[in-house]
């Protein structure tokens, strides 16, 4: 079985024999620059506003250099998918030269900008809608960013059957990879490993409580972290009330004096702390009699600090569970790890997936329906 | 297929059940991450052939198959594989059956024992009052057996969990929250399953001079009542911490499945 490209080849020669006028063949190519290739300030420099796109997207069009076409504009990559009559490097040069006229670069720019043309335009393509050409490999936001792109371009009509069918299938292998390995699977960052850890103590985190002790950044996104998943009743404590309040009121929590906060302990489930003292703020024996108010609930401790706030033998303690930044963190680690094993069996059915779509003739001598 | 007998049935089930038992193994190695159904249908098959067994049996007696050891062993087994399957249904329990198999291949081993099961024998006495004490007695261990599985996998998933074992996140067993509460359920449903049984059975006509709570049975059913019921009142009440219940349920369970059978042996009332 030939390629596509092989395909267009064959088909180029055939209608030269034939004396007949060829048909517009036309082929998908990407070009773009990404995390992998270009740092956050050229990235920035060619970002597209989300408002400026339908205008980029027509002008690609009237100038002729693309007949279908989606770009796709987020903080780690800016990509311009087109289906295109032109020959790939004929293609490249044109886009390249638009990409630098609309975002006035006049500077150098070399490996940063890479393009790629059939079949591995549609393997990036593949690669990108199942989050294996991500930052963090397997994450699934890049997913709906690419659904928007393409949405965007669908109603306003850039898109014909090209570059449909190319999208359509990559949503459908993205979905296909999503249940089928473990690519997605897991937390790979410290807020959400705590989250899911919480998940796997409590039956439903909607009916636990939540006290942070500490008013800081890392509280705050944890907090939010657990009220993406249920999470209703927070309290918050710190040692200036100040900073309690305006977290409180930011997450719509109450607060309670840094002085009382033990006495939280007989309702609370989940304690999050990451203050600066300089000093354990709980101790084993402290817990111990707090536990027994508790009635022996299990308790989750979650200390985000540097130095620690919570004593380590406290996990020694029946249904306490400790666990400390390194721990979460060798956690998402650990995760990050199994992700990056299964992406071989990604890769094969990414290239199963290309495969057919090429194979299929009509794809490979398809012409655009505009 | 009059050669085809309820105990050909049974065989069948305990050959399910020890398939089952070796598939655990391989979900246990890999750490109960794939969400499958596998040994789901493997323990199914098992009790479908338990039930045909059971069936078959009640149907030449006329009545509820538990005149003997062999009978009373396989309706407590076929009350554990029966409930493993229909809590195997709940969110994220699918893997219980992996944690029952081994206890349903094992006893069942033992049951299939000839001399747990002597020809000819006949009850004494029949009727309503004599299946409900034993069928509820019975459901009642099936019920404790079953408690103590979600005990077994409340500790493992506790110790990873308090280890910081990275199985503890990538398996997909519930919460060990969830764990405790079916744990805790069971154990109370074994209870009042177990107080019907037992005054059933005291409702029962006996021999003269056989008084019912001498009979060395029916003082370790009231034995494992009490302990049942100090293991469910410390846990509710006295505030005792999950892991002693839980270990409490698995060790009561473990005494029952060592002890069932001799003392059913020594039992007058339950051999007259």
């Amino acid at each position: 079985m030939g390629s596509g490209a092989d395909l267009a080849w064959l088909l180029t020669a055939e209608f030269s024999t034939l004396n007949l006028p060829l048909p517009r063949l036309i082929s998908v190519v990407v070009i773009g620059l990404s995390h992998r290739s270009a740092p956050v300030e050229l990235r920035e420099r060619f970002a597209f506003a989300e408002g400026k796109i339908p205008d980029a997207l027509a002008s690609l069009r009237s100038a002729g250099l693309t007949v279908e076409t989606v770009i796709l504009s987020t903080c780690n990559r800016v990509e311009i998918y087109a289906a295109t009559d032109l020959a790939p490097d004929v293609a490249f040069a044109e886009l390249r030269r638009f990409l630098l006229a609309h975002h006035a670069f006049d500077g150098v720019l070399g490996e940063e900008l890479y393009t790629l043309a059939e079949p591995h335009s549609l393997h990036h393509l593949f690669k990108v809608a199942s989050g294996l050409d991500s930052m963090v490999i397997g994450e699934t936001e890049i997913f709906g960013q690419l659904k928007k792109a393409y949405d965007l371009a669908f109603t306003r009509q850039h898109t014909g059957a090209k570059l449909n069918r190319a999208f359509q299938r990559a949503f459908n292998v993205a979905k296909q990879i999503r249940t089928e390995t473990n690519i997605q699977r897991g937390s790979v960052s410290v807020m959400s490993a705590a989250v899911e850890l919480a998940e796997k103590i409590f039956n439903s985190l909607a009916e636990h409580e939540v006290l942070l002790i500490g008013a800081g950044e890392t509280s705050e996104k944890t907090a939010r972290a657990l009220q993406s998943r249920g999470v209703s009743k927070i309290t918050v404590t710190n040692r200036s009330p100040e900073r309690a309040a305006t977290l409180a009121k930011e997450l719509g929590a109450r607060t309670v004096p840094f002085e009382h906060w033990p006495e939280e302990f007989e309702r609370i489930d989940i304690a999050v702390s990451s203050t600066a003292a300089p000093h354990h703020l709980i101790d084993r024996a402290k817990l111990e009699t707090l536990m027994k108010r508790r009635r022996n609930r299990p308790l989750l401790l979650i200390d985000l600090a540097v130095p620690r706030d919570i004593d380590p033998a406290v996990n020694t303690l029946d249904n306490v569970y400790l666990y400390n930044v390194d721990d979460l963190q060798s956690i998402a680690q650990e995760y990050l790890k199994l992700r990056h094993e299964e992406v071989a069996r990604c890769e094969t059915i990414i290239a199963e997936r290309v495969a057919t779509l090429l194979e299929a003739g009509k794809y490979a001598a398809g012409h655009s329906r505009q | 297929m009059i050669w085809f007998t309820d105990r050909h049935c049974f065989l069948l089930a305990v050959t399910f059940y020890g398939l089952s038992t070796l598939y655990s193994v391989f979900l246990w190695r890999k750490g109960f991450r794939r969400d499958e159904w596998v040994n789901y249908f493997l323990l199914s098959a098992g009790v479908v052939m338990h039930t045909l067994a059971m069936l078959k049996r009640g149907m030449t007696l006329h009545s509820c198959p538990v005149n003997n050891l062999y009978e009373a062993t396989t309706f407590l087994l076929w009350a554990l594989g029966m409930a493993s399957l229909v809590y195997a249904l709940l969110p994220r329990f699918k893997f219980l059956g992996a944690f029952t198999a081994p206890v349903l291949f094992t006893v069942g081993m033992f049951a299939l024992m000839p001399s747990l099961d002597p020809h000819g024998l006949k009850p004494e006495f029949s009727g309503a009052l004599r299946s409900i004490h034993a069928a509820t007695i019975l459901q009642a261990y099936g019920a404790f057996g079953l408690a103590a599985v979600a005990a077994v996998m409340f500790l493992m998933q506790q110790h990873d969990l308090k280890f910081h074992k990275l199985r503890a996140m990538l398996t997909l067993l519930p919460s060990i929250q969830r764990l405790e509460l079916i744990t805790l359920r069971l154990a109370c449903v074994g209870l009042g399953l177990l107080t019907v049984g037992l005054v059933a059975g005291e409702q029962m006509p006996r021999h003269e001079g056989k008084p019912y709570f001498t009979d060395p049975k029916v003082v370790w059913s009231a034995l494992l009542w009490l302990v049942y019921l100090e293991l469910i009142v410390a846990r509710l009440f006295l505030g005792r911490s999950t892991r002693r219940f839980t270990f409490g349920v698995i060790i009561a369970f473990v005494f029952l499945l060592l002890t069932f059978g001799i003392t059913n042996y020594y039992s007058g009332l339950h051999h007259s």
